[in-house]
């Protein structure tokens, strides 16, 4: 990478009044994404030998994680605590909870076990808003276009269409669970632009979409009666019938004991959220502590089918200084409300409202080619020029951007005086579980809703539909495990799948040492198992 | 390696359903043989020393002889058992898929040899697979020139059924097979009198499990001699046997009959997963008595076993390497034979569903000391109690994972 200028530098020549130029027309996005874009790094990725993606490309963080050993064997089981449910949610996040909702609705009796505490995720993290065609001009037709197209034409139009369509429908239910929105003048849903669509869709509150949202879920599974919760429990492993090809349940540990339990359930529905917490390619995060890619695990040990593993998202504007918050968001919706992307030299190099995969690609082609900025605690970035929307728009950021304004304040920035410095971080994971338009996945009796499951994004998601997904698949998987069937006869619950990825491991000749899932991030408590004093 | 599926498995013999395929590999000389001297099949049958490979290794010439020397009232029945169901036992199923002529041509030589004109194949509801492959089968021996000499040399017609059993466990048991033949629910009936005696309505009946019958054609063929030679020291024959459980490569492999343990698991199931030591093996359907490591010497034949105070059974060997519990394997069986108890005697539709779940109870976190003694007593009297042997089994199977265990199911409780 060249050097560009120090940071000092870069602020002493930046000027909040000169009139930067329109950007250089974008000729060849794909020639772009191909050249810088992480995605398409070759160092770093493994090539899958065991399990139902096979042969699949994907970061050698998560890989080494999918070929790993359980940390349980059958005899850690003996005199464990039995609990049995109809449906056994894991996960606490926003798609959880929509899940735990939706299935309890039905009459099922819930446990919804989480590895922190409720709500302790991706969800509260979303500050933009959440997409749905409300508006007058727009259409679900053009959600799903839009979506479809950001997402290279990778996804899955049928769980697309299934998306766009439940849109108008999630956000009325969001409003009688209680959620606050922002609203125009007259009274209506105040609705913003993003990177990648063709109108205005973004439905918000403030810039704390997600952590209204959760606030209300969160509020909603804790008075509902059919639910119980169990915090600071982390699925060790799924349990299975005695083919192995069953899900009937989970291990649970806990993360302040040693005591293991046992829950029996006809289903599971799996809604863990991401991966931004193994670093991939050694890129910061925005995601919470606790995502560290179980569900993939847990569901890839039992024979899930996964989807598009090697795609991640970038957001492109991650704070970069100072080092404790660096990977910490600052919204789209600052750029959706016009704020420009500047280089070192203080030029725009690329349209703001491109989608992120490409915005993306363009900071970090500006940071490789000397055209970044390198504050002295390390690290490199280009401006995110606040304090020319300031200018604009006078008294704005703090009406719209509290939480920017606020998490700028404990970095010592004043994002209205000063321009604030940006750099991709890692966001979200595209692919996941294959899931069909009821949640389910490629095992019999496990679900999969939200970050965990894939096929909906394609190759790169646009802003507001994770927050869309989590509700609308939430409730879809939390339906349909509510409904299915009860088996007959005995119930059997082994680890006959850990046994049989164990001996695909040996027979590939991969090493039974690694454990996973994760559960935290490596350096949050070295050297021990959480799970288990 | 040679020994391994020299027979039964042969590849020559797993040509499916396809009957000129398999008359291509010897298929019918059997038949063709025995036609000429019926009554030496016999004969072969007991200088080949061949056993019940259901489970009993009761000598085949003698239930042969016992139908044999009944006069038809007025027919004879051979029932082909093929009702497996227990955990870990998956060999029938294999040879129903892979050689269905082969069980067909052993039961129309069972046939000749006693004077049976009625064939019943009695087969698990609940494997789909096998049930196809034998209906393909049987269909196109129906009217072939085999079926109708057979029936020359009977002196009377030969009709072979295909009946679908009850998908219950205990519809193994010959007597309950009988009474789903009859068109009753499969309850066990009380012996004697014994099937040979008083069989399918009334009539002298055999009853042979599907790997015996397997067994008959190439004992005909190639003579008691070559029979006997297959076998490891005083066994006879070649056994199929089911590995499953935490061995690197489970499977269906038939080797000379008395095998030990340890190349079963070592050198044909590919040693235990992750090289964790052995614990234990639940031989034979799990209602039997455990192996454990001391035992990796023994040859798996009856005999030999029975020396150890265990049961070959059917030749399943599920194996427990250290990663496994020994009491929620045993809770898991358990609930099994608690599930396929019949319930028409007392002590074991009773005996079974407590044994169970006070096992589940210590399983689960929940036992106390009180239960250990209470578990100890039934085991002593249960036996006997009931009219077939699900009891017995139930009771050898606890009683056996107490004497060399009973330290897990103390670390499991409150």
């Amino acid at each position: 990478m060249k050097r560009g200028l120090s940071l000092q530098a870069a602020l002493a020549a930046y000027r909040a009044d000169s009139e930067p130029a329109p950007p250089p027309e974008l000729i060849d996005p794909d020639a772009l994404l191909t050249a810088y874009h992480p995605d398409y790094l070759r160092d770093g990725i493994a090539t899958l030998a065991v399990g139902p993606n096979t042969d699949a490309h994907c970061p050698r963080e998560l890989a080494d994680l999918l070929q790993a050993e359980a940390y349980i064997d059958e005899v850690d089981l003996a005199g464990v605590e039995v609990t049995d449910t109809d449906v056994l949610v894991i996960g606490g996040g926003g798609a959880g909870c929509a899940a735990a909702l939706a299935a309890a609705e039905r009459g099922a009796r819930v446990l919804l076990a989480t590895k922190m505490r409720l709500g302790d995720s991706n969800t509260v993290m979303a500050e933009g808003g959440i997409q749905a065609a409300i508006e007058p001009d727009d259409s679900v037709q053009q959600h799903l276009q839009d979506t479809l197209r950001a997402g290279h034409h990778a996804g899955d139009p049928a769980l697309v269409a299934a998306l766009v369509g439940d849109g108008p429908e999630v956000i009325r239910w969001l409003i009688r669970q209680g959620m606050q929105f922002d609203q125009t003048a007259s009274g209506d849903l105040h609705t913003r632009r993003a990177g990648g669509i063709s109108a205005p869709r973004i439905v918000h509150c403030r810039d704390y979409t997600g952590l209204e949202m959760m606030r209300v879920l969160r509020e909603a599974v804790t008075q509902h009666r059919g639910i119980e919760v169990w915090s600071q429990a982390p699925a060790v492993e799924l349990l299975s019938n005695e083919s192995g090809r069953k899900c009937v349940g989970a291990v649970l540990g806990s993360l302040d004991g040693q005591k293991l339990r046992i829950v029996r359930a006809r289903s599971v529905i799996l809604a863990t959220g991401g991966i931004g917490r193994l670093h991939l390619h050694g890129f910061p995060t925005s995601n919470h502590l606790g995502a560290t890619g179980d569900g993939l695990v847990l569901a890839y040990r039992m024979g899930a089918k996964l989807c598009d593993l090697d795609s991640f998202q970038y957001h492109p504007t991650g704070l970069v200084n100072p080092p404790y918050l660096s990977g910490k968001l600052v919204t789209e919706g600052v750029r959706a409300a016009g704020a420009l992307l500047l280089n070192a030299e203080g030029r725009r190099f690329i349209d703001e409202l491109q989608p992120r995969d490409v915005v993306s690609a363009a900071i970090i082609r500006e940071c490789r080619e000397g055209r970044g900025i390198h504050p002295e605690t390390g690290g490199v970035g280009v401006w995110l020029d606040t304090a020319r929307l300031e200018r604009g728009q006078p008294g704005l950021i703090e009406q719209q951007f509290p939480k920017l304004l606020a998490r700028s304040r404990i970095a010592g920035i004043d994002p209205r005086r000063d321009p604030v410095l940006v750099y991709p971080t890692l966001h979200y994971q595209n692919g996941g579980a294959v899931i069909d338009v009821d949640g389910a996945t490629t095992v019999a009796g496990l679900y999969a809703a939200g970050e965990v499951a894939g096929g909906i994004h394609g190759h790169n998601r646009i802003m507001g539909n994770a927050l869309l997904e989590i509700i609308s698949f939430g409730r879809r998987a939390g339906f349909a495990a509510a409904l299915a069937e009860h088996d007959r006869g005995p119930k059997k619950v082994t680890l006959e799948h850990v046994n049989q990825a164990r001996r695909a491991l040996t027979l590939a000749g991969l090493p039974l040492t690694r454990r996973a899932p994760q559960m935290l991030p490596a350096y949050t408590a070295p050297g021990k198992d959480i799970w288990k004093a | 390696m040679e020994s391994l599926n020299a027979n039964l498995l042969h590849p020559r013999q797993r040509v499916g359903e396809s009957m000129p395929r398999w008359r291509e590999a010897d298929g019918g000389e059997a038949l063709r043989l025995a036609a000429q001297d019926p009554a030496a099949v016999l004969a072969t049958v007991q200088d080949a020393d061949l056993r019940g490979l259901g489970g009993s290794g009761f000598p085949v010439w003698r239930k042969w002889q016992a139908v044999a020397s009944e006069a038809p009232r007025p027919d004879k029945y051979l029932v082909c058992n093929g009702n497996e169901d227990e955990p870990g036992t998956f060999k029938d199923r294999l040879l129903l898929e892979e050689t269905p002529h082969q069980v067909i041509e052993g039961a129309l030589l069972a046939a000749l040899a006693t004077g049976i004109n009625r064939i019943v194949f009695y087969i698990n509801p609940d494997l789909p697979r096998s049930l196809a492959a034998l209906k393909a089968a049987l269909a196109q021996w129906q009217g072939s020139d085999m079926l109708e000499q057979a029936s020359a040399v009977l002196g009377r017609p030969l009709t072979m059924t295909l009946v679908p059993g009850s998908g219950h466990y205990i519809g193994g048991e010959e007597t309950a097979a009988m009474e789903w033949i009859e068109g009753k629910f499969p309850f066990p009936r009380g012996k004697p009198p014994y099937p040979a005696q008083f069989g399918i309505h009334g009539c002298p009946t055999l009853i042979n499990n599907i790997e015996t019958l397997a067994n008959i054609p190439a004992i005909v063929r190639h003579g008691a001699d070559w029979f006997r030679n297959l076998g490891i020291g005083h066994a006879t024959g070649s056994k199929l046997y089911s590995l499953s459980g935490d061995v690197l490569h489970p499977g269906v492999y038939e080797l000379p009959m008395g095998t030990t343990l340890h190349d079963l698991i070592f050198t044909h199931g590919g040693g235990l997963l992750s090289g964790k030591p052995l614990k234990a093996v639940f031989t034979g359907g799990p209602s039997n008595t455990l192996l454990t490591p001391a035992d990796l010497d023994v040859g798996l034949d009856f005999e030999s076993l029975r020396e150890r105070g265990a049961n070959l059974g059917t030749g399943a060997m599920i194996v427990v390497s250290e990663g496994t519990g020994i009491v929620k394997r045993v809770a898991e069986y358990m609930r099994f034979f608690a599930h396929s108890s019949c319930g028409q005697c007392v002590s074991c539709k009773t005996g079974t569903a407590t044994l169970s779940r006070l096992i589940e109870r210590i399983d689960t976190g929940r036992g106390t000391a009180d239960d250990l003694v209470t578990i100890e007593s039934l085991c002593r009297m249960l036996p006997g109690s009931g009219r077939c042997h699900l009891v017995n089994g139930v009771a050898q199977l606890v009683d056996s994972s107490f004497r060399h265990f009973r330290h897990e199911y103390q670390q499991a409780l409150k």
